[in-house]
C-alpha cells in the first residue's frame, strides 16, 4: 500500500504544478483559464515533435518548449483575453474554453489521435537517479516531484522578494489602485500569462515523463487542475501544493482500495471538488471573498 | 395564446409551421437527419435558456442531463419493454431530479463556482452511467424505434414528431416568461439580493430553474435515444455541453427565439464542416484523415469566439436592430 501511496503522492507534485498555472493567472487578472489543460497537451506534443521527429537533444527541446509555452500564453492574453477586459466572467470563461478547443483542433490537425511517451524519462534501476532511489519509487515521478517543488519555492520567492512579484500582488488586490500607483497593469497581465504558459509547457514535459500523453491529456489536466485549485483555494500558492498532494493521496487511496470493485481513480478529484464546493467553497487556504447569497 | 398577438404573427406562425412540416415530404434524408438533430438540440438549448438566460444559473453540464434522459428511456423502453410514450415524461423527470441534486450547491455558491459544480456534474454523471452492468458499461444501451399503429416511424415521420415536441417546448418556454415563475427567474438573474428582499424564495426558484432546464434536457435525450436507437455514452461528452452553452450565447442570452436561432447557427456550422474539410484536404493533402474532426473543433471555436468578441449580445439582438431599423425608416429614432 505505501508503494502506491508514495507514487501518487509524487504525482501530486505534478498536480500542484498544474494548479499553479491556473493560480498565477487568476491571482493577477481574475480569469480562470480553462484552456490551461489544452496548453499543457499541446506543449507535450510540441516536445514530442522536437525530440522524436526533429531529433533535438532533450535539454534543448525542453528549453524551446518552455519558451514556446510562454509565447503562447502571451499571445492568448494579448489577442483574446485583453479585449474582453471588463466583460462578464462568463464571456471570458467561454473564451478560454473556446481557445482550448481551438488548440485541441490545431493539435488534432497536426498530430491526430497518436499517443506516446517521452523516451528521455529516467527508468527505474538505470542512471544515477534510478540507482539512488529504491526500486519501488519511479525515478521520473520523483524527478517531476522535485521539479514541481523547486518551481513552488522559486515562485514563493518571486512573489515575496522581487518587484515583479510585488506588482503582481498589488494588481491582484486592486487593479485600479495599482494603475494609479504607476504599475503597468497590462504588462503585469502579460507577464503572468506568459509565466502561466511556461508553467503549462513545464507541466507538459513532466506529464510526458510520468504518464502517457494521449489526445485526452487536455481534459485530464483540466480534471486534475480544477479540483486541486478549489481544494487549495483559488489564490493561494501553498494551497495549490497542499491541494495537489491531497488529491494525489486521494487518488492513490481510491485506486488501492477500489470501493465496490470500481476504478474510482479518475472520478475521485471531481468528487473531492464537489465536497469542497459544498462545505467550503473558498478552499483550504483561499481568501474568503466569495459572494454569499 | 397571448404570445401570438397580431394577425401578421398568426399568419407567419401558421405559414412557417406548414412550411416546416411539408419539408418532411420532399427534403433529402440527409437534410431531414440534420433537421431532426437541430430540433433535438434546440430542445436542450431551450432548457439552457431557462436556466442560464432567464435565471442566470450557468451550466456546463447539460450534456450529462441529456444522457440521463436517454439512459432512462433506453433502460425502461429498451431493456424492460415499456412503451416509449410512458418513458417520455419519465426521461424528463429523471433528468430534472438529477438537475435538482446538482442544483443544491446553487444555494450557497454562484458565478463560476457554480459553473465548476456543473462541470463536475458532467464528469461525475457520465462516469457513473458507465459503471453498472445493467447500463451497458461504457457501450451504452439500445433503445427501440418508436412505432405508431404498429409501424415504425420513418425519418420524415420522426421529423414531424420532433417538430411537435419542439413547438410544444417553445410554447411552454414563451409562456413561462409571462408567469410569476418566469418573472421570479428574471428577478433572481438581475439581482438576487433584491429578489430575496422582495420575498422571492431564492433556493426554491433556483432549484425550479434547474429542474425545468434539466427536464428539457431529458426530453431531448429521449428524442435522441429513440432517433439513433441507442444511448451511447460517447455522444454526451463535455464538448456537447459546450455546444449547448454556445447555442445560448450565439443566439443571445435571455431570448427564446435566440436559443433556437443559436441552435440552428451552430448546427449549420457543424453541417458546413465536411464541405470545408474537402477544400482544406485538397489544399493540404499531407494532413490526411485528421482534417474533418480537427476542422469541426476549429470552426466551432472560431464562430463562438467571433460572437463573444464582436456580437456579445447574440443574433437575436441583431435581428431586433434590423427590425427596429425598418420600423423607424426613414428616421433613425
Amino acid at each position: 500500500m505505501d508503494v502506491v501511496l508514495v507514487q501518487y503522492l509524487l504525482l501530486g507534485g505534478v498536480y500542484a504544478l498544474i494548479a499553479l498555472g491556473f493560480i498565477l493567472v487568476f491571482k493577477s487578472s481574475g480569469v480562470l483559464n480553462l484552456a490551461h489543460g489544452r496548453m499543457v497537451a499541446i506543449a507535450s506534443y510540441i516536445l514530442y515533435q522536437m525530440l522524436e521527429v526533429w531529433g533535438l537533444p532533450p535539454w534543448l527541446g525542453i528549453l524551446l518548449v518552455i519558451l514556446s509555452g510562454a509565447v503562447l500564453g502571451y499571445l492568448i492574453e494579448r489577442l483574446a483575453v485583453r479585449p474582453l477586459l471588463g466583460q462578464p466572467f462568463l464571456s471570458v470563461m467561454m473564451m478560454t474554453l473556446m481557445l482550448g478547443m481551438l488548440l485541441e483542433g490545431v493539435r488534432y490537425l497536426i498530430w491526430g489521435p497518436d499517443s506516446f511517451t517521452l523516451s528521455f524519462a529516467p527508468k527505474a534501476g538505470q542512471g544515477w537517479l534510478g540507482n539512488l532511489l529504491p526500486a519501488w519509487v519511479s525515478p521520473s515521478n520523483a524527478l517531476s516531484f522535485a521539479v514541481a517543488m523547486l518551481v513552488f519555492v522559486l515562485l514563493t520567492l518571486l512573489f515575496r522578494y522581487t518587484k515583479v512579484g510585488l506588482s503582481m500582488r498589488v494588481v491582484a488586490a486592486d487593479p485600479e489602485v495599482a494603475q494609479s500607483l504607476g504599475i503597468r497593469v497590462k504588462r503585469v497581465f502579460s507577464i503572468s500569462w506568459a509565466m502561466s504558459g511556461a508553467f503549462a509547457a513545464l507541466c507538459g514535459v513532466l506529464m510526458g515523463m510520468v504518464l502517457i500523453v494521449t489526445p485526452n491529456t487536455g481534459d485530464m489536466v483540466l480534471g486534475l487542475g480544477l479540483p486541486v485549485l478549489l481544494l487549495g483555494g483559488l489564490n493561494s500558492i501553498p494551497g495549490a501544493v497542499v491541494g495537489g498532494l491531497i488529491i494525489g493521496l486521494a487518488q492513490g487511496l481510491g485506486s488501492y482500495y477500489q470501493p465496490w470493485g470500481l476504478d474510482v481513480k479518475e472520478i475521485t478529484p471531481w468528487i473531492v471538488m464537489l465536497i469542497i464546493l459544498l462545505i467550503r467553497p473558498w478552499g483550504l487556504f483561499g481568501e474568503k471573498r466569495i459572494e454569499r447569497i | 395564446m397571448a404570445i401570438v398577438r397580431t394577425r401578421a404573427q398568426w399568419l407567419l406562425l401558421v405559414g412557417g409551421l406548414i412550411f416546416l412540416a411539408t419539408l418532411g415530404l420532399y427534403m433529402s434524408e440527409q437534410w431531414l437527419d440534420w433537421l431532426i438533430l437541430v430540433g433535438i438540440f434546440a430542445v436542450a438549448a431551450l432548457g439552457m435558456h431557462i436556466m442560464t438566460g432567464l435565471c442566470g444559473q450557468f451550466s456546463m453540464g447539460q450534456a450529462a442531463f441529456v444522457a440521463l434522459g436517454a439512459y432512462t428511456t433506453a433502460f425502461l423502453a429498451g431493456s424492460h419493454g415499456w412503451s416509449p410514450w410512458i418513458t417520455l415524461p419519465l426521461a424528463g423527470l429523471v433528468a430534472g431530479l438529477g438537475g435538482l441534486v446538482f442544483g443544491i450547491p446553487a444555494l450557497r455558491i454562484k458565478g463560476f463556482y457554480l459553473v465548476l459544480t456543473t462541470i463536475a456534474a458532467q464528469f461525475v454523471i457520465m462516469w457513473t452511467l458507465q459503471q453498472p452492468s445493467w447500463l451497458g458499461e461504457g457501450y451504452g444501451l439500445s433503445a427501440p424505434a418508436i412505432s405508431i399503429g404498429g409501424s415504425k416511424l420513418t425519418v420524415a415521420q420522426f421529423w414531424w414528431l420532433t417538430l411537435v415536441i419542439v413547438v410544444v417546448m417553445i410554447f411552454f418556454t414563451k409562456n413561462i416568461q409571462r408567469t410569476t415563475t418566469g418573472r421570479k427567474f428574471v428577478a433572481v438573474r438581475d439581482n438576487d439580493l433584491a429578489a430575496e428582499v422582495m420575498g422571492i424564495n431564492l433556493f426554491r426558484t433556483k432549484l425550479l430553474s434547474f429542474f425545468i432546464g434539466c427536464f428539457f434536457a431529458g426530453i431531448a435525450g429521449w428524442l435522441w435515444a429513440h432517433y439513433y436507437q441507442t444511448a451511447n455514452p460517447l455522444l454526451y461528452d463535455f464538448k456537447l455541453s459546450l455546444f449547448f452553452l454556445s447555442m445560448v450565447i450565439v443566439g443571445g442570452m435571455g431570448s427564446t427565439t435566440g436559443a433556437v436561432m443559436g441552435a440552428v447557427t451552430i448546427m449549420l456550422v457543424d453541417k458546413a464542416v465536411p464541405y470545408f474539410s474537402d477544400v482544406v484536404a485538397d489544399a493540404f493533402p499531407s494532413l490526411g484523415f485528421n482534417i474533418p474532426a480537427a476542422l469541426g473543433l476549429i470552426m466551432f471555436a472560431v464562430v463562438v469566439i467571433f460572437f463573444i468578441m464582436l456580437e456579445p449580445k447574440g443574433l437575436y439582438y441583431r435581428l431586433e436592430r434590423i427590425k427596429l431599423y425598418y420600423r423607424l425608416n426613414p428616421f433613425a429614432y
